[in-house]
């Protein structure tokens, strides 16, 4: 498949004369109001239309994993068959999940002509005009191979601005020697809020706590605490308005807090923080704690040896099952240097219908990672290998995806009220009620003057 | 070949340009040698410190979206400062942050100054050891106290065991972590305020003590009368150093972001984490900026009060 070339000067060698006539316009520019900061860091990998820079968090990185080998290869197998090259910037995930790199590069109109997007940040980057519109590079064949709500997530009025490269859904998982030290069983395995306090309290040690859910504030920990909300029929927000002040946001938030109060569950989280299984569970700090179906890939290559299990999250009395499924996006930037190549490379990397293109995404999600993928006919693959046969895929896939809900695309003026109700509530022993009517009235502020996409 | 003949005399009518009487006098050479060394600090204090703040203060007339998106609207972004309450919030765990950190930080290193003042065998790596901090990334030094901070299994979770505190999370209870922030931030900068200290106390005239001592002085009381009011320049320069340090230093961002990223429940929340926020969590970076003229402003009043009220650090002298 090949790329519409784009009409441009072939890329040339600059001159000292041209080098220091563009320092001076970056400097002239700056002096109109644009931050001189955002002139720093940009490698301006243009090269005039004919290639397209990719940055991401996986590859090209120094320690050439699995995943870096994947992103590299995907990159080779587009280049040889393309007019229009992709390449790739690989940036640290601290950086790219909370640093300056990519908002300081759009700021300056110099972002990358495509890069990974989560669903957090999806309408932050929409509104601001930079979301190439995807769906005409997107065959209906693909779009019927989606799995339902994934696409609609990334989409507004009916255009999809993100294709979702993988499904990650959130269990809890459980030590098997924490539980036989304790003297517990599978039998043991805890199924509701009080049932969680109650086991994690026989769990909990001098030197380890009995369960675990994220502590530092941020996008992750929002995200790992709405199957709570979702579990007692709450949501942030209902048909457009605020609908946070319920009795399911106040129950959540006092479960994560009881956590504390009752000195079951840490109140900092080692290594990575709460998605980090390896440096909690694996090293023995916890005996149960809440993460995402990556930790299966975790554990597999850093604590092979490890013995662990999964369960759903428990749920309130009279609650229902509920996980939030994460994943990540490709997107195309409208504001680059070829919006429609970009956007062409995106559905073939990961919407190709074809044999190939379903085998690449089978290696993404179940080989390279341990994700549930986001396509019917990548899972049907899949499973013909076996992938979700047994053990603690085959629970995430049969019992616990099926029970989830897209992580909500929430900007960061909802986004930061409920943050801070989750925290005052965990750490600081707010009173449950008070925080989420605060959190609310601050979401109403906000929702009263908002005009951007609509919120899910 | 050597020629012989004379150089042709320049004709009347040729005019050239006189040249100085005498060379640059000496001082003046020194003058523009001084110059010239300042010049890469200048400039680079123009480019990276001076541009961006005057290019800040423009910025915040205007919303800026992230997106390289401008528009103007005048004086909004300071009025949305007075209903902000995480703003207040912030400034108001900077402000008790300034107010613990600086003075500690200031007996800290003036008693570890005092200590290494006098020659003793190995003076060289005590004082290395107390400098050694501030050699370190203050990214390093966060990772670094976290590890020795970790609930329940830390090296200072065990040390605490035996007290019956070895269940005290430092970094995770609001209570305790700015205070915890405190202490690290001291740990580091006490090497090198020790050695400004020491700049000062080398000052500080020997026969000035011993004439002391001979009228029968005692040891507070030379420090008292004879080292402290001669130190008053150097503990004035400590004191504004390190408080504009503590609002908008190294120390008020890196620090906080790695070991709590503002938490728990905003407890850490500085105001220069808060403007980080602002800019490139929310893409407010015109907000954003306002907040950065209004703090800077807030330093320089409190900055020029202080050279006010002491003399720039002279105090009741002349």
């Amino acid at each position: 498949m090949s790329a519409t070339p784009f009409s441009a000067r072939p890329p040339s060698r600059p001159s000292r004369r041209t080098v220091l006539r563009g320092g001076l316009g970056a400097l002239a520019a700056s002096a109109v109001g644009g931050p001189l900061l955002t002139a720093c860091g940009d490698d301006n990998s243009g090269g005039g239309g004919k290639e397209m820079s990719f940055w991401n968090f996986y590859g090209p990185s120094d320690d050439q994993g699995p995943q870096s080998k994947w992103f590299v290869s995907l990159a080779e197998q587009w280049n040889a068959n393309n007019d229009v090259k992709v390449k790739l910037r690989y940036i640290p995930g601290k950086d790219y999940l909370s640093g300056t790199t990519l908002q300081t590069a759009f700021q300056s109109g110099q972002g990358p002509d495509i890069f990974l997007i989560s669903p957090g940040d999806f309408l932050r980057y929409y509104n601001g005009g930079v979301l190439q519109d995807l769906s005409s590079a997107l065959p209906a064949e693909s779009k019927a191979d989606y799995l339902p709500g994934l696409l609609e997530a990334r989409s507004v009025d009916g255009k999809i601005y993100g294709l979702p490269m993988e499904i990650e859904p959130l269990a809890m998982y459980y030590s098997e020697a924490a539980f036989e030290k304790a003297g517990l069983s599978e039998a043991d395995l805890p199924k509701t809020w009080d049932q969680t306090l109650a086991v994690a309290q026989k769990l909990t040690g001098a030197k380890r706590n009995g369960v675990m859910f994220e502590t530092l504030p941020g996008y992750y920990q929002n995200f790992t605490w709405y199957p709570f909300l979702w579990q007692g029929d709450g949501t942030p927000i209902k048909d457009g308005k605020v609908a946070f002040d319920s009795p399911a946001a106040v129950q959540a938030l006092k479960f994560w807090q009881d956590t504390i109060k009752n000195k079951v569950a840490p109140r900092k989280a080692l290594g990575d923080g709460g998605g980090d299984v390896v440096s909690n569970l694996g090293s023995g700090a916890v005996a149960m704690q809440q993460s995402g179906i990556w930790a299966v890939a975790d554990l597999r290559t850093k604590a092979k040896n490890f013995k662990y299990g999964i369960i759903p999250h428990p749920t309130p009395d009279g609650g229902k099952p509920a996980t939030d499924l994460g994943g990540w996006a490709f997107v195309a930037n409208a504001k680059g240097k070829n919006p429609e190549a970009a956007a062409k490379f995106i559905t073939w990397a990961l919407g190709s219908t074809d044999a190939e293109g379903v085998e690449r995404q089978r290696q993404w999600n179940t080989v390279v990672k341990t994700n549930v993928p986001p396509r019917k006919s990548v899972q049907t693959a899949a499973d013909a290998k076996g992938a979700f046969g047994e053990g603690v895929l085959k629970k995430f896939v049969s019992e616990i995806a099926p029970t989830g809900k897209p992580e909500p695309r929430f900007p960061p003026e909802v986004y930061q009220p409920i943050a801070d109700a989750i925290q005052a509530c965990q750490l600081n022993g707010a009173d449950p009620g008070k925080a989420a009517a605060d959190a609310a009235a601050r979401i109403d502020t906000f929702l009263k003057t908002y005009q951007g996409a609509p919120i899910s | 070949m050597v020629t012989t003949t004379a150089p042709p005399r320049p004709s009347a009518a040729v005019t050239r340009p006189r040249r100085p009487k005498a060379s640059m006098t000496k001082k003046r050479r020194e003058a523009l040698a001084a110059y010239a060394f300042l010049a890469p600090d200048v400039l680079g204090l123009l480019a990276f410190v001076a541009l961006p703040m005057v290019l800040a203060f423009g910025v915040a007339f205007f919303k800026v979206d992230g997106f390289g998106n401008y528009s103007y609207v005048g004086l909004a972004n300071y009025k949305l400062m007075a209903h902000d309450d995480q703003l207040w919030s912030s400034l108001r765990i900077t402000g008790i942050y300034v107010v613990t950190f600086v003075p500690l930080a200031f007996v800290v290193s003036f008693a570890l100054a005092m200590l290494v003042r006098n020659h003793f065998r190995g003076i060289g790596w005590v004082r290395s050891a107390f400098f050694l901090p501030n050699v370190v990334s203050l990214v390093v030094v966060g990772l670094i106290w976290q590890f020795l901070l970790v609930d329940k299994r830390g090296a200072i979770a065990n040390l605490l065991a035996p007290l019956g505190l070895g269940d005290v999370s430092f970094l995770g209870t609001p209570s305790l972590a700015l205070g915890t922030y405190v202490v690290i931030s001291v740990w580091f900068l006490m090497g090198y305020q020790m050695l400004v200290f020491l700049a000062g106390l080398k000052d500080v005239p020997k026969e000035l003590e011993d004439a002391a001592q001979i009228d029968g002085a005692s040891a507070w009381q030379r420090f008292r009368y004879v080292i402290w009011p001669l130190l008053r320049p150097t503990s004035f320069f400590v004191v504004v150093n390190s408080t504009i340090g503590a609002v908008t230093g190294l120390q008020a961002f890196d620090l906080v972001y790695v070991l709590t990223k503002g938490g728990p429940a905003r407890a850490t929340s500085t105001v220069v984490l808060y403007i980080y926020e602002q800019a490139f969590t929310f893409n407010n970076m015109g907000y954003a900026a306002a907040l950065t003229t209004v703090v800077v402003a807030i330093l320089v009043l409190c900055t020029g009060l202080m050279f006010a009220f002491t003399r720039g650090g002279r105090f009741d002298e002349d």
